[in-house]
């Protein structure tokens, strides 16, 4: 009894310290191929629990043994080499393939021989065009529902679109013909499903996006960079070419002064009533808070093995080398939603993801050419729940006079109905040509009323006023857990581009 | 870090006393190149090179006055081969000033000379016949400036992540520094602190200056209360900053200020004038201090090493258009493959590829072959196939951006030794070309030989023709081979020469081309 007061006092002070995400969500990073540097640029799972993992030096590896509990047991087998640059690598179960998007073509793999290497490579589709910029990316997705892949290519440079199709997203059909599908797209850093299979990508802060964003692909969109729009004309199933969003932008307090009937044309809640075929942001992913180079979109489809979160996105991060949490709905036949800090240390940048059916998220990439804070030049990892649910915000919805945030465990009532314990700020991005931007148009809004439910799982948020297509910004410092525990983060960014 | 490829060494002596100019040059194997090929020396600077060749041919370095066209001096011997050989490719030419032996494969030898005296740049050439068009270098012999005068610093103690203003911060220590070289005592404070020195600068004549700044953490120039340089922040020192500006004769303030914040302590400053070579005023050189020529992104290379089976590269390679797929043959025969113009692009023999620039940074740009003897066989991504009735007619030329029409890309399947098969399509015809190699690239005399073999089915269209060569070709033994510097030989059954093109008229069947590199 006393050598266990001992150990009580001795852990005490460990105890009363704040929880980390490490102790929800472990990492494991792998070791990788001694012959290569394993820049992730894709990844898929294939059967047997193996992983496909396509690299941005070409190379598709296939991965055995890494959701075994112990790292050592992975192991690598080289499939392909020589390939332009793999951004996409997608497992067909009907045919037994892998696709890999590159640079100028989705190419077929085919190991005809069986010997584990691949030694069939046929084009699936090439139809769009490459000037030779370093810049014009091809990032490829999974197979969706209808068994087609997806494709985003982005920009020659930041501005303009020099060869076909360059700031589109493509649809491959399975016979190999190409549908374009949206146009607007600026720099993509990933491509992926929500749990209906509905299609994302991020696209990066430049040019029109004051930062990062999560944007719905919704076929026939136009998603916010005209630079593309030149090739309409080669497009004739998405009908005529939008009219071009407004150039310039005010931005702060300096066009406040003039009266501006209707506001500034230069928001993006004001263009999509110039601009029928604009889609917003589904979420703002806010720069330098969330992340400043937006990747791979990972949907938690694992039924809870991955903690509480199922259905929800994580977003990935090249710069801050993290993953970003997004929980979206749909008001008024539009995406929108909250995204939150997640998981950060990440060894390297993120560029690929994928969870698995058992909840395991597999993450790598590389911070060449724009640099990390993992610190590592390349990477490959793993990250798992631990079984301990974390004291999260797990829902936030809009409503038509505020907010309703749900929690992952019990609030503390007194803590969750305490005013002094929320603060919201509302902000936007100025819609314009120019390379990002601040945020701007700030307001702060009066929280009027909480009121947490009986079962201390969610608090209804009175707001006053809501911001047609801001960011609205929720702090809740001060929310404790039933259990007295402060929120694992206690910030979350809910871009708000209707109001119920 | 290893920066040895193609990089300018200056001779660290630069603003002290004179010493010997010590310089190692490489030859690069397989690729017929030097490893160095600009080096900088002050006049009358006594020069030490080790000369190493560790490539499978054998290679001298000769030096020769400003102005030599030292490849039409390693030609000119070839008019008369006997006398050249009994002189081991030395040629008897009275602008060589300074010469290796003819070393043979992995041999070294050390030369030692004094630098001229009258300043100017000073090609160097490897005289082995084929090799003078892309094995050479550079020396430059330019005086060294002048250093500061008058040096003194100032120590603050603080911790800023962008430079202070020091003029409203009182100075913790100050004193002079007696060699006049800006520099930082890594045994003094380690952390959060800044030093602004402070000294005059002498430009000899009224003209422009150039001044040069890297530090870690951040650091500026300024020149008479002018800012010139800024490389300010928190970052490595592995950006060198540059400005220039107009400089009156005779005396300047000098200042810069620099700060560190944690970590390492760098920092680098050199100017440079018209008459003389970039000059450190720091103590320090920074690794890659190379003349003018910074702004060359250089990474260390990745050669990709063909052993026993093709290596694939598909990448942008730098006469191959945008969808180029190099692949190098065991034997040290390369091809490009165009997967825009359905054709050869290229082929070269050494060396395959380095795949530094591609797999470093952002990857942008396109690389050369990284082997030797490049060939284009039929003009930058052109097809081969083409209608006309006139075969001797101009073939489409590429225009990025624009795909050529009646072409489809179908990809490519591997043989049992891994060798592609390249498929696609034209009109109603199916084609499939597959090369294979003899010989050995990498020889002088192994007669290197791609056999392409061009299967067509399906209907070719009326007046197609298939073209495998552009240039001036004669017929000779059986054969076609271009005129030039470097002997190309084309063999083909059913080939003619239309004016500048060698074409076959394309039928449904087999044909055979050889492309050799011929002695």
């Amino acid at each position: 009894m006393k050598r266990l007061s001992l150990f009580l006092a001795l852990c005490a002070p460990l105890a009363a310290a704040d929880p980390v995400e490490a102790d929800y969500y472990k990492t494991t990073t792998f070791d990788t191929p001694k012959e290569t540097a394993l820049e992730v640029g894709s990844i898929d799972l294939m059967p047997d629990g193996k992983l496909a993992l396509g690299t941005r030096r070409g190379e598709i590896w296939v991965v055995s043994g890494a959701g075994s509990s112990d790292p050592s047991n992975v192991s690598y087998k080289l499939f392909a080499s020589g390939l332009h640059e793999v951004l996409g690598i997608a497992y067909n179960p009907k045919d037994k393939n892998l696709y890999a998007t590159t640079r100028y073509e989705i190419t077929r793999l085919k190991d005809v021989d069986g010997d584990g290497r691949a030694d069939v490579f046929e084009n699936v589709n090439d139809s769009w065009g490459v000037s030779g910029d370093y810049h014009e990316y091809a990032i490829g997705s999974r197979f969706d529902k209808a068994g087609d892949l997806w494709v985003t290519l982005c920009l020659t440079g930041s501005f303009s679109s020099q060869v076909p199709f360059r700031g589109w997203a493509l649809r491959i059909k399975p016979d190999g013909t190409m549908v374009p599908t949206c146009s607007g797209i600026r720099s993509p850093g990933g491509i992926g499903f929500d749990a209906d299979g509905e299609v994302y990508y991020c696209d990066n802060q430049g040019p029109w996006h004051g930062a990062c964003t999560l944007q719905h692909l919704v076929p026939g969109t136009f998603q916010g960079h005209p630079g593309g729009n030149v090739w309409y004309d080669l497009a004739p199933n998405m009908g005529p070419r939008p009219i071009d969003p407004i150039p310039e932008a005010f931005q702060g307090e300096r066009g406040r002064k003039d009266s501006r009937p209707g506001g500034d044309p230069d928001r993006m809640v004001m263009e999509r009533g110039r601009i029928k075929q604009l889609i917003p942001p589904a979420v703002y992913l806010v720069h330098g808070k969330i992340g400043n180079s937006a990747s791979a979109i990972i949907c938690d489809l694992s039924d809870g093995k991955f903690g509480p979160f199922a259905k929800q996105l994580f977003i990935a991060d090249q710069s801050h080398s993290n993953l970003s949490r997004v929980y979206l709905e749909t008001v008024n036949g539009i995406k929108q939603g909250v995204v939150f800090p997640f998981r950060s240390g990440f060894a390297s940048g993120i560029i690929g993801g994928r969870m698995d059916e058992e909840g395991r998220v597999f993450v790598g990439g590389s911070d060449r050419g724009w640099g990390a804070r993992g610190g590592k030049p390349f990477c490959f990892e793993k990250c798992e729940w631990t079984g301990k649910t974390p004291f999260e915000v797990h829902e936030m919805h809009a409503k038509p006079d505020g907010f309703e945030v749900t929690f992952t465990q019990p609030v503390d009532p007194a803590s969750a109905s305490d005013l002094k314990n929320y603060s919201m700020r509302e902000f936007t991005y100025a819609y314009r040509e120019q390379y990002g931007g601040d945020e701007i148009d700030e307001i702060i809004p009066k929280i009027t009323a909480v009121k947490v439910a009986e079962d201390g799982k969610s608090a209804r948020l009175t707001i006053s006023p809501l911001t047609k297509g801001h960011v609205h910004e929720l702090h809740l410092d001060g929310v404790k857990s039933a259990e007295g525990l402060p929120l694992l983060h206690k910030v979350g960014y809910y871009t708000l581009n209707e109001i119920p | 870090m290893i920066r040895s490829l193609f990089v300018l060494i200056v001779a660290t002596a630069a603003a002290r006393a004179v010493d010997p100019a010590a310089f190692t040059i490489k030859t690069m194997t397989a690729q017929m190149k030097y490893d160095t090929t600009e080096l900088l020396v002050q006049p009358g600077q006594p020069v030490k090179i080790l000369f190493e060749n560790g490539d499978d041919l054998p290679h001298n370095l000769v030096f020769c006055q400003p102005g030599t066209d030292t490849a039409a001096m390693a030609m000119k011997q070839m008019e008369k081969p006997e006398e050249a050989l009994k002189r081991n490719w030395l040629p008897d030419d009275p602008r060589i000033w300074a010469h290796s032996k003819m070393l043979n494969p992995h041999e070294k030898e050390e030369l030692n000379f004094t630098a001229p005296e009258k300043a100017g740049t000073y090609p160097y050439v490897c005289t082995f016949p084929g090799h003078a068009l892309t094995m050479r270098g550079e020396m430059k012999v330019a005086p060294a400036g002048d250093i500061l005068h008058n040096l003194k610093f100032a120590l603050y103690l603080g911790n800023w992540k962008r430079l202070p203003d020091f003029s409203k911060l009182k100075p913790h220590r100050e004193g002079k520094v007696e060699d006049n070289l800006v520099q930082v005592k890594l045994d003094d404070y380690k952390n959060e602190f800044g030093v602004v020195f402070t000294g005059k600068l002498i430009a000899p004549k009224k003209g422009s200056y150039r001044f040069f700044l890297a530090s870690d953490d951040g650091a500026r120039i300024l020149i008479d209360g002018q800012e010139i340089v800024n490389d300010d922040g928190i970052h490595p020192a592995s950006n060198i900053r540059e400005k220039g500006l107009p400089l009156e004769k005779g005396e300047h303030e000098f200042r810069l200020e620099y700060f560190q914040a944690a970590g390492h302590i760098e920092l680098y400053a050199a100017w440079k004038g018209a008459d003389f070579q970039i000059t450190p005023l720091s103590k320090w050189l920074h690794p890659n201090w190379k003349g003018g020529a910074k702004k060359k992104q250089e990474f260390d290379p990745i050669p990709l090493i063909v052993k026993d089976e093709p290596v694939i590269y598909r990448n942008f390679i730098q006469g191959a258009g945008n969808r180029g797929i190099g692949i190098g043959y065991p034997g040290g025969i390369n091809i490009a493959w165009s997967a825009e113009s359905m054709n050869l692009a290229l082929v070269w023999r050494g060396a395959f590829i380095d795949a530094s620039r591609h797999w470093n940074s952002r990857g942008g740009g396109h690389q050369p072959p990284l082997g030797y003897d490049v060939i284009q066989p039929t003009g930058e991504v052109t097809p081969a196939f083409f209608v006309t009735d006139k075969p001797d007619a101009a073939w489409p030329k590429w225009e990025k951006g624009i795909r050529y029409e009646g072409f489809a890309w179908k990809g490519y399947s591997l043989d049992a030794k891994r060798f592609p098969t390249f498929r696609y399509t034209w009109h109603d015809a199916e084609v499939e070309e597959t090369f294979t190699t003899e010989g050995d690239g990498n020889k002088p005399d192994g007669s290197p030989t791609i056999i392409r073999t061009v299967k067509v089915t399906g209907t070719m269209p009326e007046h197609a023709w298939f073209r495998i060569g552009i240039g001036s070709y004669e017929a000779k033994d059986g054969a076609f081979v271009l005129k030039g510097p470097k002997p190309f030989r084309i063999k083909a059954a059913g080939a003619q020469i239309a004016g500048q093109n060698l074409v076959i008229p394309a039928k449904a069947g087999t044909m055979t081309i050889t492309y050799q590199w011929a002695q």
